[in-house]
């Protein structure tokens, strides 16, 4: 059996929407990761003289700088791609996370059933009473010097319980089929049921829900930053990058519009190539 | 249906009875409250008798004790930060914040379903395209940036609506709510949207529709009394489960335009370490979003006969 259904693979190549997706990820990734090489100049030197009127405002596009500067002189291209490489690194880490946590639980929940089963999911549905946001904001409080993992750790740890909750509905009706019962049967131990013969038919249900909690990931770490309380200038995010412009969206609108593209396009990529992926294998649902 | 519902609300008492403690004990975490109380200009002896006013110097387990004792008197503390009762505080916050979530799941709602069914009549048509395109929109565009946008043109270019506040009158405040709800209910719009369609899009193509047809109903008569009624059922639910969401986004809403409802509250507890606040606000969103669930539930069970008994 091919590991991916090659009718999965032609319906997704048909569809435009998904490749365009695929086409703003692949961008994104590439351009925050080559954003050493790529950025002219270094994100956090402040060009003062050079980017800066008389009056302290900041130029607009020039040839050396060509989305201008920031309010402190900084070359704004610069930062869009050393904070996309951040922003991208929060979001994959805390979807790492997600998909780590959710599937462990999911898995294990609808398995063994009874009431490990029980435990486990009345866990979850605590966890999901919590106000997600206030939480995340709280708990990067309790952190006395935060770091961009504190984050991500924080992100992931409150956002696996809808995909767990969809694993564990996948493995309750896997368990009951044919060939786990044939590989019990035949003597296969328990992990290697669970990772060999249940986890596979997993794969596709976790890379599509996974695909759109990076979506969500970026939206909710520019959210924080944007509320100084995730990612702190002067590091930049695309969320930090909107919390400094904040005071200048009306004088300078650029300084907003530029993270604030950059934010909506990579989120709009994630939610396309999410929408393909679904639709290309499970065309019903 | 009665012991179901009993059992629902013991789980529920449950559940906020893990929260509180949770809350507690994070709370607790976030940093020493006599430094916050205190100020920076405190002497030891000022600290001290701090720490003892407030129990802070028994056992973590006592000060739990004494935590879920007043939590059943219904006394959630003092603030440190305005000096007055957390119920009080909470109290004269959360009706701001409830019209704000009225008049949001309305616009959610009835903009929802409308667009929704618009696109599933109109199917494989530019208004169906248009409609899947502007709803994927509103589902990737995050709050803040549609705040700021929406405050820009509508307020500060146009000048139709206020620029933030609360204002003054019953009618004024729900004027000064439009902008903040519809931002708000964006997200919350487009995903009934699809919801809608794609429940519309199925409904009309069940068997009773065609029938409803055949015996010669009129469109609208089928769309609206046959198909559309089946297809409301999983909309109630949805929007009895975003009530999490939609405190999320309150937080963020109410910040930029300047809504002092609960939203607000919460996010200046987080930045100025006021932990009875925050413990306050988090019981009480939990509070709002189990009801939301429960609201959701009772719901599916009373509209739909057949799950009535489950």
């Amino acid at each position: 059996m091919d590991l991916v259904d090659p009718r999965a693979v032609a319906r997704f190549r048909r569809n435009r929407g998904a490749l365009a997706g695929l086409v703003i990820v692949l961008v994104a990734v590439v351009l925050s990761t080559l954003a050493p090489l790529l950025a002219p100049h270094n994100p956090d030197t402040p060009y003062k003289n050079r980017t800066l009127t008389t009056q302290g405002v900041p130029i607009g596009p020039t040839r050396e700088f060509p989305l201008g500067a920031d309010a402190v002189g900084r070359c704004e291209l610069s930062r869009v791609l050393y904070g996309g490489r951040v922003s991208l690194i929060v979001a994959f880490a805390a979807t790492g996370i997600v998909v780590l946590l959710g599937t462990l639980v999911g898995l294990v929940a609808g398995y063994f059933g009874g009431t490990l089963d029980t435990v486990l999911m009345r866990g979850v549905d605590t966890l999901m009473t919590f106000p997600f946001m206030l939480t995340v904001m709280a708990l990067n409080r309790v952190v006395a010097r935060p770091g961009l993992w504190v984050v991500f750790v924080v992100l992931g740890a409150l956002s696996w319980t809808s995909l767990a909750r969809q694993v564990r509905a996948k493995t309750l009706q896997l368990r009951e089929q044919e060939f786990v019962l044939a590989a019990r049967a035949l003597g296969a131990s328990t992990p290697r049921v669970l990772l060999v013969h249940v986890l596979p038919n997993l794969a596709t249900l976790i890379i599509v829900i996974a695909t759109s909690v990076v979506a969500q990931m970026i939206l909710a770490e520019s959210a924080l930053s944007m509320l100084g309380v995730g990612v702190v200038p002067p590091t930049a995010s695309w969320g930090s990058m909107l919390q400094e412009s904040e005071s200048l969206t009306r004088a300078v609108p650029r300084l907003t519009l530029v993270p604030g593209v950059a934010i909506v396009l990579t989120v709009v990529g994630f939610n396309l190539l999410g929408e393909g992926l679904r639709d290309a294998f499970d065309p019903k649902g | 249906m009665i012991a179901w519902l009993a059992r629902r609300l013991a789980w529920m008492a449950l559940v906020l009875w893990l929260v509180a403690t949770a809350t507690f004990f994070g709370a607790l975490s976030i940093g020493d409250p006599v430094q916050t109380l205190a100020g920076p200009h405190a002497t030891a002896r000022d600290r001290a008798y701090i720490r003892a006013h407030y129990h802070l110097d028994r056992p973590r387990t006592t000060q739990y004790a004494y935590f879920l004792g007043s939590l059943a008197r219904g006394d959630l503390g003092q603030s440190f930060r305005y000096h007055r009762p957390v119920t009080e505080l909470v109290g004269e916050r959360l009706p701001r914040t409830m019209l704000l979530g009225v008049m949001t799941l309305a616009i959610e709602f009835v903009l929802g379903v409308a667009v929704g069914t618009l696109a599933a009549v109109k199917r494989r048509t530019r208004v169906e395209t248009a409609v899947l395109g502007a709803t994927f929109l509103g589902i990737s565009l995050p709050t803040f940036l549609s705040g700021k946008l929406c405050l820009m043109v509508f307020a500060y270019w146009f000048g139709w609506f206020p620029l933030g506040g609360y204002g003054t009158t019953a009618l004024d405040h729900v004027w000064h709510g439009v902008l903040p709800a519809l931002v708000l209910g964006l997200l919350g719009t487009s995903s009934e949207a699809r919801l809608v369609r794609n429940e519309m899009v199925e409904t009309l193509q069940a068997d009773y529709v065609r029938t409803a047809r055949a015996k010669g109903a009129s469109e609208w008569q089928v769309v609206v009394h046959h198909a559309l009624r089946n297809a409301l059922l999983p909309v109630l639910t949805s929007l009895g489960l975003s009530f999490g969401a939609l405190f999320s986004g309150a937080i963020i809403t109410e910040q930029i335009f300047a809504w002092p409802g609960l939203g607000r509250l919460a996010y200046e507890s987080v930045t100025g370490f006021d932990v009875p606040v925050i413990m306050g606000t988090v019981l009480l969103a939990s509070t709002g979003i189990l009801a939301g669930n429960l609201v959701a539930d009772v719901g599916y069970a009373v509209l739909d006969p057949r799950i009535r008994r489950a």
